[in-house]
């Protein structure tokens, strides 16, 4: 009938039409959708992101093209009768048996590439610790110990906004940042947490991702590999800045949970990590909650003027 | 070769259809799915237990006994099945009676373990641990509740002549499900020895 | 042989008791449309509550789509639905954004895609199917809608709450649902979410006993599990895993329902919140995660499979060719019904999950996809070669398969826990599950009601109106759901009220609103399906006994079957469902019920053979036709 050859034509239009929409979107504006990569696994998670392209793309074009011109050429036909074929074992082994091989493929790199990003950190990381809370990220950095404080969340209050726990000699000279920054080329290892609800500690350009969750700490570690100031250069954009976003719903300001992330040379880093003053030096009133024998330990690593800490004594 | 034999009895001619009770069947899918709720349970305990931070106590001692008390009646309920294959209609009474009074003792039984739970400062609100203990046991036990009610069912219509030899299905289904809660019980009891 | 011809005569027998009177029946207006507990009206209050939800569900999609195609709109036309969720200056409340995600999200996978394709289709074609005259209880059988239908009346009411309906995504993960401090969902619309989750899950098991009692006890004399057309496999599987996934869902609803009320721990640990730290310890976040997908992914195959039962069934009777593989098939069923429940951990790549753990489950996601390939390519084969009408539920199908592949296939990427890590939580994921869930199921319940109408009614549905509606529902639904994978790989992620806070998300704003326009054009296709619907239920061109020349049982009965399906007996089936196009054959199908003897010149030769052994058997059957 008509329309019968009209709905088969169609088929044929649509794969048309649509392969070459497809191809040709995704070829001009590859730039748009494809995000710069700045740490060294995200290199290896692209690498495999693009070879399943290539594979489900050649099963995908194939599998269309015969779902659509089938239809086309056995398109209803009066006088003709269909083959009459129900079965075939050695084809239904066939396509058992190749697609597990691919798939094998696949599941093969992906676990390679799994296990070397979640593999434990290596010592030298520099540990960073961000906590999530409904709506923003705060981020605390050991201080010169290389050694995150303790907390407690009964501890949290306006300013220790982390829950630090200034009996544990390590909080000290423990130091927040109002933003992350990372050095190039040496493994990072993010400690995360959450306060009140999920969140996710997101970091597209370096293909990071990792919960935020209240009661159980999770980490995620990295190499960045390439420095704020190269990826400016790259993308001919003086303003770009590797931003943190929360990718766990957490309320009506999940959109808004954004911290940028500089990624500096190794000496830039290092100038810069040598000049943030530790907590303690900031709010010396929390020195009253440092037990009273480590008390001298503690103005001491916290790098405190001397004054500063008398004048807390006294109160 | 093989095909040939696969297709043979793939068009064998007319045979009647596998039949079950079609309300027992019915019964033991019921079965699975509370199964699968306990099932749950039970292992997001072991899950949650895993992650550390957890409070270890003893079961109080009333536990062995309601378990003995709920052996006993899963006996009775048995007792009660036989009499009424032989068609002995005043034993089931009686029989069908003594389970339901057991099953009742036995929630009575569960309820004053959680006085005892209490008095040894597990709550409900608390630990996981403890909270695990009172949900299993409630819901456990609001299952068995519903089993006294389906005894009831059946004892009212042993009274009404209703149920006897030749009309066993309700009998069936409910020593079935007796059988079911008291063994369902005797998991939980275990596993809850077993992880404390 | 013989014990088993006394057998039969037994099973006829016990069927006659059973059922002898039950045409007789006289209905009421209540018994007949309210309370009824005929499966195909049980069916049809199903398809017509699952339709009004469809609507419903998608209509919430379209407000929020505005908000993302056009973050600046001034939306002040709404207020007059929306009410206070509408500021001052036009805009929507970001809150009221994430409820009507979640709401969309809950209504269209368990209410239209379970309830309303599961719902309508089990219960329609089951008994039909299998030659039974109604479910094995037909009262639980309504029960099962009656709870369904009050677990809609609680979620519905829950979105006119003054503190809005549940807000913390469809998963409502806690501590974010537990708390509503956290955000204002959390507060009765949560409550009242988990209220009506209960009477769902309550609903489904009695649905999913029944469909499993049914299909394994009531099946009339030949259907034996090898001759049960794949719909049947499909609903039964179905059943099952459904009956094995949402007890778990309940007891996780539970647990998460004495966090919330009566202070427990399950879920909640060391939480500060609103200026004030919880006593909560000792609970954990990700045991909620690992109970809900325990459901959460057996669930997806439970919207899947149905539709892909419906569309075997479909795609043989159309292209006039059995069924490329129907033993495959049903392996393929099995294989995924069982792997659905080894998979769930998928989604929790990145949860904190022992990177351990996440190899292994990697490595069972990525074998479920064998058996889904093994479904296409046998699709594909069964198209091959053959004398293909398109019917529009022909044309359904095939789009289904189409969306099946592209969905599949971007399920392939999200599987491979490496490549998670980037894509978890972005568009690229909402772009997988509309193709494959959204998108393929959504066609397999089309082709469904474009195929079963005319026994459900009596009537035919216009087929040119259901071409142009298929065509452009098809392309619209590409142009919803395609772009959303650049999106995705762009790094955008989801459950964002806007992308504006940040740089890197502050491209595609042409691409959002090309997805939006997309979206109003898709669901303005879907008025034609409306119309073409409720005009033909009553106006329609009365259908034939056998519109499509279709095989299975429901085409023997008559155009308007009573309460007990078959006017006289019910038909005794001899072969399986595909014999279409057999050669030698004079027409080109055989329907079940005609016997081999019947059919020389068509049967294979060790069919013949079979003529024989149905000889003895005749006299039975000969009697059972003639009474
Ligand atoms: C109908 C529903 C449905 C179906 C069938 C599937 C099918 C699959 N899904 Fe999908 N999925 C969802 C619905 C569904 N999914 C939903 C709703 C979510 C999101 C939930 C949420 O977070 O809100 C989700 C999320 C989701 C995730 C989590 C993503 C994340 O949050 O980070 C993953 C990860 O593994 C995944 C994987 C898969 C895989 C591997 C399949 C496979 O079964 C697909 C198999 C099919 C094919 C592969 C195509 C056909 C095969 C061929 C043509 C053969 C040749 C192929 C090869 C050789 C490669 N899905
Ligand atoms: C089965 C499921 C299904 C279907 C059909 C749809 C349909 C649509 N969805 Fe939905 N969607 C989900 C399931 C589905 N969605 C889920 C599970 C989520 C996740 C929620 C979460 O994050 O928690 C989601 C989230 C989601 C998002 C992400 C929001 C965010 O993360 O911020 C978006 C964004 O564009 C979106 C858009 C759409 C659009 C434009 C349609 C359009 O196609 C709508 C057009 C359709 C109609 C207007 C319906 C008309 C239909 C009929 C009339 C049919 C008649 C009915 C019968 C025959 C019974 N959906
Ligand atoms: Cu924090 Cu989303
Ligand atoms: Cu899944």
């Amino acid at each position: 009938t008509k329309s019968n050859g009209i709905n088969a034509i169609l088929f044929v239009l649509f794969l048309v039409l649509g392969f070459g929409a497809f191809f040709w979107y995704s070829y001009s504006e590859f730039d748009r959708y494809q995000l710069p990569i700045a740490s060294e696994h995200g290199i290896l998670t692209d690498n495999l992101f693009w070879v399943t392209m290539g594979v489900t793309g050649i099963v995908f074009f194939l599998t269309h093209v015969l779902l659509f011109v089938f239809p086309y050429k056995y398109q209803y036909k009066e006088n003709t009768k269909a083959l009459f074929y129900p079965d075939n074992t050695k084809l239904e082994i066939a396509w058992t048996i190749v697609p597990a091989i691919v798939l094998s493929v696949l599941v093969f790199s992906g676990w390679k590439v799994w296990s070397e990003v979640t593999r434990q950190a290596p010592e030298e990381a520099q540990v960073i610790e961000i906590v999530g809370y409904q709506f923003a990220w705060i981020i605390r950095y050991p201080g010169q110990d290389q050694k995150l404080g303790e907390f407690d969340y009964r501890l949290i209050d306006a300013t220790n906004a982390h829950g630090m726990d200034f009996s544990d000699r390590s909080t000290f000279d423990d130091f927040t940042a109002s933003n992350i920054v990372v050095p190039k080329g040496k493994p990072v290892l993010f400690k995360i947490r959450a306060r009140d609800v999920l969140h996710s500690v997101y970091i597209p350009h370096f293909r990071l991702k990792m919960d935020a969750v209240p009661g159980m700490p999770t980490r995620f570690w990295f190499t960045p590999n390439k420095t704020t100031q190269e990826m400016r250069d790259e993308l001919g954009n003086p303003d770009f800045n590797i931003e943190l976003a929360c990718a766990e719903v957490c309320g009506r300001g999940h959109n808004s949970m954004r911290k940028t992330v500089t990624v500096l040379e190794q000496d830039e880093y290092d100038e810069w990590y040598a000049q943030q003053e530790s907590f303690l030096a900031k709010n010396p009133e929390y020195l009253a909650n440092v037990p009273s024998n480590l008390k001298e330990v503690a103005v001491l690593a916290a790098g405190m003027e001397t004054d500063d800490a008398d004048d807390t004594n006294k109160n | 070769m093989s095909d040939k034999e696969n297709i043979i009895l793939n068009t064998e001619d007319p045979t009647p259809t596998l039949s079950m009770h079609p309300k027992k069947f019915g019964l033991w899918l019921f079965i699975v799915t509370v199964v699968m709720v306990f099932a749950a349970l039970t292992s997001a305990y072991i899950v949650r237990q895993g992650e550390g931070n957890w409070l270890d106590f003893t079961m109080p001692d009333i536990f062995w006994y309601s378990t003995g008390v709920i052996l006993l009646s899963s006996m009775t309920m048995h007792w009660a099945y036989t009499a009424a294959k032989r068609d002995n209609l005043e034993t089931v009474n009686i029989a069908i009676g003594i389970t339901a009074v057991l099953g009742l003792a036995f929630v009575v039984m569960q309820f004053l373990g959680w006085g005892k739970l209490v008095d040894l400062e597990v709550f409900f609100v608390g630990n996981p641990s403890g909270s695990f203990l009172y949900v299993l046991t409630g819901l456990h036990g609001l299952h068995l509740l519903s089993g006294v009610i389906f005894l009831i069912i059946v004892l009212i219509s042993t009274l009404r002549y209703k149920v006897h030899s030749r009309n066993m299905a309700r009998m069936d289904m409910c020593a079935t499900y007796w059988h079911f809660l008291d063994g369902l019980w005797v998991y939980l009891f275990i596993f809850l020895l077993l992880n404390n | 042989m013989a014990t088993a011809n006394i057998q039969q005569a037994e099973g006829q027998v016990v069927a006659h008791e059973d059922h002898g009177h039950d045409h007789e029946h006289h209905d009421n207006f209540i018994s007949k449309y309210i309370f009824s507990t005929d499966h195909k009206m049980i069916g049809k209050q199903y398809l017509i509550t699952g339709i009004f939800w469809a609507l419903l569900g998608g209509g919430l999609s379209l407000v929020f789509r505005l908000q993302l195609g056009f973050p600046d709109m001034d939306m002040s036309f709404l207020s007059p639905i929306l009410g206070g969720w509408i500021s001052e200056a036009g805009s929507l409340d970001p809150e009221f954004y994430l409820a009507m995600v979640t709401m969309h999200g809950t209504i269209m996978v368990f209410f239209v895609l379970t309830a309303g394709l599961s719902g309508t289709f089990s219960n329609y074609l089951i008994p039909l199917q299998i030659g039974a005259r109604d479910m094995a209880s037909g009262f639980m059988n309504m029960l099962s809608y009656w709870f369904f239908f009050l677990s809609s009346v609680i979620m519905f009411i829950s979105l006119f709450l003054e503190t809005g309906p549940a807000g913390g995504g469809w998963v409502v993960y806690p501590p974010l649902s537990a708390l509503p401090e956290a955000i204002s969902g959390s507060g009765t619309g949560m409550t009242m979410w988990l209220v009506a989750m209960v009477f769902f899950i309550v609903s489904q098991l009695l649905g999913g006993i029944n469909y499993i009692t049914t299909v394994i006890n009531l099946r009339t004399r030949g259907m034996s599990f090898s001759k049960l057309p794949l719909t049947i496999w499909a609903f039964f599987l179905t059943a099952v895993i459904g009956l094995l996934a949402f007890p778990v869902l309940f007891a996780a609803s539970l647990l998460l329902v004495f966090d919330r009320s009566f202070g427990t721990s399950f879920y909640l640990s060391e939480i500060y919140i609103a200026g004030e730290a919880l006593p909560n310890v000792g609970g954990s976040p990700v045991l909620y995660q690992h109970l809900f997908w325990f459901l959460g992914h057996p669930e997806v195959y439970i919207v899947l499979l149905p539709a892909l039962g419906i569309t075997s069934e479909v795609v043989a009777t159309n292209s006039r060719k059995p069924i490329f593989g129907y033993r495959a098939m049903i392996g393929s069923m099995l294989g995924i019904t069982i792997l659905s429940f080894v998979v769930w951990a998928h989604h929790m790549f990145v949860s904190g999950l022992n990177p351990f753990l996440g190899s292994v489950f990697m490595f069972l996601t990525l074998v479920i996809a064998v058996p889904s390939a093994v479904k296409v390519f046998n699709y594909l084969t069964t198209l091959w070669k053959g004398n293909i009408v398109f019917t529009p539920a022909m044309l359904f199908s095939i789009g289904l398969v189409s969306f099946f592949i592209s969905g599949g296939l971007t399920g392939i990427f999200l599987g491979n826990a490496a490549i998670d890590i980037q894509l978890h939580d972005t568009y690229f994921v909402v772009a997988h599950f509309h193709l494959v869930m959204g998108s393929a199921s959504f066609f397999g319940l089309m082709a469904g009601v474009y195929h079963w109408f005319p026994k459900m009614f009596g009537r035919m549905m216009d087929a040119k109106l259901g071409y142009i509606h298929f065509w452009l529902t098809f392309v619209g639904v590409y142009l919803v759901f395609f772009p959303m994978h650049y999106i995705g790989i762009a790094g955008f992620p989801r459950r964002y009220y806007s992308f504006t806070n940040f740089d890197a998300f502050s491209d595609f704003t042409d691409l959002n609103m090309f997805v939006t326009v997309a979206a109003f054009f898709t669901a303005a296709a879907q008025a034609i399906f409306l119309f073409n619907f409720f005009y033909s239920m009553f106006r329609g061109r009365l259908a034939p006994a056998n519109p499509w020349k279709s095989n299975t049982l429901e085409w023997t009965t008559t155009r308007y079957p009573g309460h007990g399906n078959w006017p006289g007996e019910i038909p005794t089936v001899y072969r399986w469902p595909y014999d279409y196009s057999k050669p030698g054959a004079k027409d080109d199908f055989i329907p079940q019920i005609v016997p081999y003897s019947q059919t020389k010149d068509s049967n294979l030769p060790h069919e013949n053979e079979l003529v024989d052994l149905e000889k003895e058997t005749d006299a039975i059957i000969i009697d059972e036709t003639e009474s």
